[in-house]
Parts: structure tokens; sequence; C-alpha cells
């Protein structure tokens, strides 16, 4: 157990991922493998150490998942175009200044084109849809500085429609609350400036209820708590002003708890095997919180505050003071 | 190494163990890559055969989080396959491709790939047979009744899979003739009476009731007061379960209705004396009260003082939410 963030071993541990390749679950993971690099950077420049992985390699790799048929990223070298990969291929490029190497015009032409006439968006041209895409969607071409091409009130009327009795959001019409769609939506409206969809009071309430007395967060009632929560839940109370509303101490000694203090890396909760995704969604948890020495993360794009605000895109929310050690 | 695991425990493994474990898959990880390299070269030369029809089920049996897989083997149908094949026979298809997919998805009952494969081949269902020269309903609604009972064996495993409520949700109203919504209505009953902490139950008849209330199929009036017996029911079973509590507070609304408020926080002061711990008591007369304030008496001092109390008992009670509590006291003290 520990009670100090152990960067050197989260460091180590995220420069290790790409080395194992003799593990089938790295190979069984490949669909994912855009998303894991977004997430494994990420972390690494919230602690503080952005060049601990090759900056070269990285655009490398992002480029060859290139489809040029879509004009769009997948997960991995000739997986299909995706929303969820595009998003994490523009977010890399941006945080490794890299952004010059794409065709700006095409992204946002294959973006756009997902939209459904209910307003909503697709992951791809097999037409899933889910409220999480639409955030992607937004974020991207809020990144590419092309928001202007999107039809705001068609977007927002599907959100509207997202709203539950608890205030939450789901992932379709009609789906049950859940942080991290609530998440998705609360930071898509933010974007658009549309915070005003949204009812606070009743959702900043069902938010601070997903603390448990752990420490921890679920992602809705009767559930468990899992670290990646401290994000969703954290980001969605600091976008809508009510970061006190929780106990901030407690949620940090619960994310120190779920480290693994041998390989580095953090879990879904203490004892667990940790991942990159719950390194990531920790760590900007943490950072969130205040905790010393850590990188400014912006909670709407969840990236480093500074080139969110460099792309003059930083919204009004507040995070929790950084301590001093 | 996995990017994203959940309920994963650690297992600390000697080297020797870590070795023996890199060796068994050694083959595997040669006979997975050489399969999705078979595959992929395939999908590249748009090659739409039967034994890469085949083979993309072998890869999608090992990984079937394999969504570019997805995407391929569909397209081999839609290309392939479907153009060679009449009516019937792609209903055969698409009913097969349901049925062993329903395995795979028993064993990944999360992974969002498998239930949109299946929507898909719902949607891929051709009208017929032919009955009198026309062709009828019946493929589809055959299918779409049977996902209908697939997405109920899947919530009877686990009743809070939103998958599942997503999907049955989609089917109930996308199937070619639909159910009447009182027997949505009926299915939540039972789901709530299963679990009265089945939060998902809750939040599915919330929205039945809405489109029975737009509907005009239900009263709202008679249909409220009906739900506000069956709530505190849930309440008085078991008080320190959050849904009932979240299920109420959405029935209030906005408190305009005073007579109603005024009997409900009657209601919840009563079981507060039975439950003087309870937390979701307090925080549920809190919110009421301060509702009547707003709405019907707005000068009430002893309402005021009720709810500057009971924030009090909060901070100690439910001291993680502490400063939320603060915050509302000090909205009633402006």
């Amino acid at each position: 157990m520990s009670t100090s963030l152990l960067v050197p071993l989260h460091v180590a541990y995220i420069r290790a991922l790409g080395d194992s390749k003799d593990d089938l679950s790295y190979h069984l993971s490949a669909h994912l493998r855009m998303n894991a690099v977004y997430w494994g950077l990420t972390a690494l420049l919230v602690m503080g150490h952005g060049d601990a992985l090759d900056r070269d390699e990285m655009i490398d790799f992002v480029m060859s998942c290139w489809n040029e048929e879509a004009g769009a990223f997948g997960a991995h070298p000739d997986h299909d175009a995706h929303l969820l990969s595009t998003l994490s291929a523009i977010q890399i490029l941006l945080m490794q200044n890299a952004l010059d190497r794409v065709d700006v015009d095409r992204i946002a032409k294959f973006i756009l084109s997902l939209q459904q006439p209910s307003g909503v968006f697709a992951g791809d041209t097999f037409g899933e849809v889910d409220t999480r895409f639409s955030y992607c969607a937004i974020n991207a071409l809020s990144l590419l500085g092309k928001l202007d091409k999107l039809d705001v009130e068609k977007t927002v009327a599907y959100f509207r429609r997202c709203r539950n009795f608890d205030g939450g959001f789901g992932a379709v019409a009609g789906a049950e609350s859940h942080a991290a769609q609530v998440f998705v939506c609360v930071a898509a409206l933010a974007i658009l400036d549309k915070l005003d969809e949204i009812d606070q009071p009743t959702l900043c309430w069902w938010l601070s209820e997903r603390q448990l007395p752990v420490g921890g967060f679920n992602g809705r009632p009767e559930k468990l708590e899992d670290v990646c929560y401290s994000f969703f839940v954290l980001s969605a109370l600091s976008i809508l002003g009510k970061i006190t509303w929780i106990d901030s101490s407690k949620l940090e000694a619960f994310i120190l708890s779920a480290q693994d203090t041998e390989s580095g890396g953090i879990a879904d909760r203490p004892g667990d095997m940790p991942d990159v995704f719950h390194t990531h969604f920790g760590l900007a948890g943490l950072s969130l919180l205040g905790y010393p020495a850590l990188v400014d993360i912006d909670p709407v794009y969840c990236m480093p505050a500074s080139i969110i605000e460099s792309l003059g895109l930083r919204k009004g929310w507040k995070s929790l003071q950084r301590r001093t050690l | 190494m996995s990017i994203e695991q959940h309920n994963v425990k650690r297992n600390i493994q000697t080297p020797q163990a870590l070795a023996e474990k890199k060796q068994r898959e050694k083959s595997k990880i040669d006979e997975f890559l050489a399969l999705t390299d078979d595959v992929l070269s395939r999908k590249k030369k748009e090659e739409w055969s039967d034994d890469a029809f085949e083979l993309t089920q072998r890869l999608l049996q090992i990984n079937p989080e394999f969504y570019t897989v997805w995407n391929y083997r569909r397209n081999i149908l839609l290309n392939g396959i479907f153009p060679h094949s009449t009516p019937e026979q792609i209903n055969n298809i698409l009913s097969n491709e349901l049925s062993l997919t329903t395995t795979s998805l028993k064993a990944n009952p999360k992974v969002y790939w498998i239930w949109n494969h299946r929507c898909w081949c719902l949607e891929n269902v051709p009208d017929g047979p032919e009955r009198n020269g026309v062709p009828s309903m019946e493929w589809r609604q055959a299918n779409w009744d049977k996902e209908l009972f697939v997405a109920e064996r899947m919530l009877d495993a686990d009743a809070r899979n939103f998958h599942a409520w997503n999907y049955r949700r989609y089917v109930l109203a996308n199937m070619p003739t639909r159910r009447p919504e009182a027997s949505e209505l009926a299915y939540t009953s039972r789901k709530i009476g299963a679990n009265f902490s089945n939060f998902s139950a809750w939040h599915q008849r919330s929205k039945t009731l809405v489109g029975l209330w737009e509907s005009g199929q239900l009263d709202p009036i008679q249909s409220r007061d009906d739900e506000f017996e069956l709530v505190s029911n849930a309440l008085y079973t078991d008080p320190d379960d959050q849904s009932a509590w979240i299920y109420h507070r959405w029935l209030i609304g906005s408190g305009e209705n005073k007579s109603r408020l005024e009997r409900e926080i009657q209601l919840i002061f009563e079981l507060l004396q039975e439950q003087p711990d309870s937390k979701w008591c307090m925080e549920s007369l809190v919110h009421y009260k301060r509702l009547l304030l707003q709405n019907h008496s707005p000068d009430s001092q002893t309402l005021k003082q009720e709810c500057v109390e009971l924030l009090s008992q909060l901070m100690d009670l439910d001291a993680v939410r502490y400063s939320r509590y603060q915050d509302l006291k000090r909205d009633l003290d402006q």
C-alpha cells in the first residue's frame, strides 16, 4: 500500500508497455492501441515526463494507422477508421506538436459524415451510435479548429433526449445515467457552451453520491468503486463548478492505494492488475485534485491544460488548487 | 499486460512461472498473428469468399473485440454471400449468425461490438415469407421476438447490464409489431419486485411512464399517486437504497403540488423516527422542505431552521459530502 505517488515506477511501467510483444494480451488489444498510446502519453505528460517515449516513433505509429480511403485513423495499422481512434490520434499529434502531419479538412469531412439525422454521431460507417461518439466528434472538430462546421442545435437536441430523471445522461436516448456518459455529455456541452441544458443541482447531487465510504467513486448506484470514475465524476463536477462536493483527501487516498507498488501502474481498485487505462485516469483524477508536482489537466478535453489554453479553448472549469510538497 | 481490464486480481508470479507462461503463449501468439495477417490481407484484396467468412469466425472467436474483423465479416455477407442468396437463405444465414454469436455474447456480455453486430443482423432480415403473393413480416418478427428473449435472458443473468437494457429498448422500439407499452410497465414492476435496488429497472420505469403519460394511455395524476405508493413501499423496506429515493425525488419534481409535498414530507419524517440515522431521509427532507420554501412558503423561518438543523446533522452523518451540505446551508441563509 502506498500513500504517495510513485512517479518513477509509473513512468517505467508506461515505457515498458510497448515491450510486451511476448504477451498474448498485448496482441489481443491491438484494436485499442491508438487509445492506449493516447492514455500513455497523457499520463506521462501529467507526470511531467512527456519525453519518456520516443516522439518520432510515436508519430510514425499514429500515421501508420491513417486510412487513406476513409480519411481518418484506425486503432492499429490496417484496422478500419473509427471516431474513437481518430480522436486519440488527433490528441496525440497535438501533444507531440505534430498536427501539421494530417489533412485536417479530410478528417473533418469524415467526422461530419458520421452525424445521424437524430443529431447523435455514429462511430463508423456501420452505424453504432453513442454519446461517446458525439463527444469524440465535438472534441476533435474543436481541436482541429472546425467546430464552426457543426450544426450545434441538431447536436444539442440529441443530448437533450439523453437527459434522465436523475439529472444524468446515458449512451443513447432512453439509456440509464452512467458516470462515463455523464462526463462525455457534460464535456461536449461545455465545448458547445451549452451547459444550461443541464439540470445542474440534480446532476451534481447524483455525481456527489458516486463517492463511496471507501473513498473511491462508482459509475452508477449500487456498483463498485473504480479508479477511472475518479476522472469521469471529478471532471464533470469541476466543469459544473462543484468539485468541492466530494471528499478530495479520501478520493486521493483511494487512487494511491490502487497503485501497483511492484510493477508500477494503477489498477481499477486496490489489489487488482494495473493497466494503462486506469493509470491514465487515476493520474488525471489526482491532477484535478491538486496533487503536488503534477501538471494541470483540462477536464473537458482530458489533455494538458496548457495546450488547450494555447488553442484558446479553455472553458470555465475549476480544479482544486495544486498543493506544494 | 492488458490495456483496460476490470476485476482482475493481481497475482505475483515467480520468474520461472512467468517464463513458462511466455513459452505457452508463444504458439498462441504466432497462431493469432498468422490468422490476423491472413484475414486482413484478404480484406485488403476485397475477398468475399466463404473461406474468408470462415476465417473471420475463427478470429472473432479468439478476439470478439476485433472490430475491424466484424466489419469485414459483414462486408463479406453484403458483397459475397447475400448477392448469391434468396431472401429465404439470407434469413437463414442471419438467424444462424444471431445464434452462433449468442455463445460469444454470454461469455462477453459487455462487448459493444457483439451487441452492435446483432443490431445489424436484425436490420438486414428481409421481408418474407410470401403469403398470398405478398411478402409478410414473419421472418422479421420471429428474429426480433427471439432477440427480445435474448435480452431478457441476459438481464436475468445481470439485471444491471446496461448493454442488455439498451438492446431491449432498441428491440421494443423497432420490432415489426410493437408490444404495448403497458406490458413494459409490468416488466419493470417484475424487475423492481425482484430487487428494489435495481436502479436500471426504476430508470426504465421512469421512461415507460413518461411515454404512457404523453400518449394519454395513463392518467398522469392517478399514475403518479400509484407510483408514490409503490416507491414508499420500497423506501420503507430498504431505506438505505438510493434507487427508490432518486425515483421519489423525480416524482415530486418541481414541487408545485403542495399537498403532495406535505404528505410525502410527513411520510419521510415518520420513517426518520424509525431510522434516526438515515442519511437519505434527512437529505430528502431538506430538499422537499426547500421546495416548500421556494414554491409555497417563502417566509417560513421554521422551515428554514428545520433545513439548517438537518444539514448540520448530515454534515456529521455523511461527512464525505460535508461541503455540499455546507453550500446548501449557506444558500438557505441568504
